[in-house]
């Protein structure tokens, strides 16, 4: 009877309504289970999502369809990363020159380390360039990996054992090395662990949020400018 | 009303950015050139537009929830890379540890310890 129903709902507001109804249960689950740091509330709502799909029998690629209505924001969204980006302009003018120095190299490294190592295992271009922009926050990803001809959902699986994994070796590196300057373990979550470790971040105090979201953006947009450069570079070599 | 005219501002930025991308035939997505554009209006005027700093906020709290319709498909896809698992796990899991260190390394040795981010951190751990 079930899939009667959803058959004459053949509307995008469906998927639309989905969305929010998996993401506002999702957001409640996570928070009945205590906040754990090592599962985000978008993978609990994007579980309760499939299931959903699955037991409705909808298709992903009609929901997609529908949910493309939705994803049309994350175009504004985009641009409206200028607002935090331009919240911390201050200590980019105090920390220009090792920020200048700092992120390209870790931005460079962090998706060099993982595609070398996917491409010394044996997987093929398609994969490459669905794990390259594993580092940056999901909306400038996407559009990276869109253009480097990779597949999005593999690249925001990819994000987020990224981002738990960056969570968990930045704690496990600033107790090993004593580190306690807010703004080193901001920076290091930010760049490595995208939203996922900023949201860790703020956790850890203001300060490191701060910076957090500072490496975020600016690894985000660094990555956005370089990769597909590199990519066209690269495939043309090869 | 404000939101809706930094909604306005967004969407046109955003507009402009692929306008600059498809003209220029740029590997960008317009939603980074548009940022970019957004940060230099900011700069050059010294502050932030309030209207669009009003649209922006609800917005990027937005964002975990715009991003599902694409996590979601991670279900369906699994069977694609079942061949590369051990690939795509050590690519993630590695290679973020290794990233993890190197930034954490090379941040220890390039910056400085001003007084007045000392004062900071002393203030977040009081607060």
């Amino acid at each position: 009877m079930s899939l009667a129903v959803v058959d004459h709902l053949d509307t995008p507001m469906l998927a639309i309504a989905l969305s929010i109804g998996a993401y506002l249960a999702g957001m409640a689950l996570f928070r009945r289970l205590g906040s754990p740091g090592w599962c985000p509330p978008v993978l609990l709502a994007s579980l309760l999502l499939a299931a959903a799909l699955k037991a409705a029998g909808i298709a992903y690629v009609d929901y997609r369809q529908g949910a493309q209505w939705l994803m049309l924001l994350l175009g504004p969204a985009t641009v409206a990363l200028a607002v935090p980006l331009y919240q911390q302009m201050h200590h980019i003018r105090a920390l220009w020159r090792p920020l200048l120095v700092c992120l390209p190299v870790s931005t460079v490294l962090a998706a060099c380390y993982a595609l070398l190592i996917a491409w010394a295992l044996g997987a093929p271009p398609e994969l490459l360039a669905s794990l390259a922009p594993k580092s940056v926050t999901a909306p400038i990803a996407m559009g990276i990996t869109e253009r480097l001809g990779g597949s999005v959902p593999i690249l925001m699986g990819g994000l987020l054992i990224t981002g738990v994994a960056a969570t968990a070796c930045v704690s496990l590196f600033g107790r090993l090395l004593k580190i306690t300057d807010q703004r080193l373990l901001g920076l290091a979550l930010g760049i490595n662990g995208h939203a996922i470790g900023t949201v860790r971040a703020f956790e850890l105090g203001p300060t490191a949020g701060a910076f957090a979201s500072l490496g975020m953006t600016l690894t985000g947009v660094l990555t956005a400018l370089m990769m597909p450069l590199a990519w066209r570079l690269a495939s043309m070599l090869g | 009303m404000s939101v809706l005219r930094g909604f306005l501002w967004l969407s046109l930025l955003w507009l402009a950015g692929d306008l600059v991308v498809s003209l220029g035939d740029l590997p960008l997505s317009p939603g980074v050139v548009g940022l970019m554009l957004l940060t230099t209006v900011f700069v050059l005027r010294g502050r932030m537009h309030e209207d669009v700093a009003a649209a922006a906020q609800p917005l990027i709290m937005l964002l975990a929830m715009l991003i599902m319709p694409g996590v979601v498909g991670v279900f369906w896809v699994l069977d694609q890379i079942s061949g590369h698992w051990l690939a795509v796990g050590l690519a993630l899991t590695l290679g973020t540890l290794l990233s993890v260190a190197s930034t954490l390394w090379l941040m220890r040795r390039l910056l400085p310890a001003t007084p007045s981010e000392v004062i900071a951190t002393a203030q977040d751990k009081t607060s």
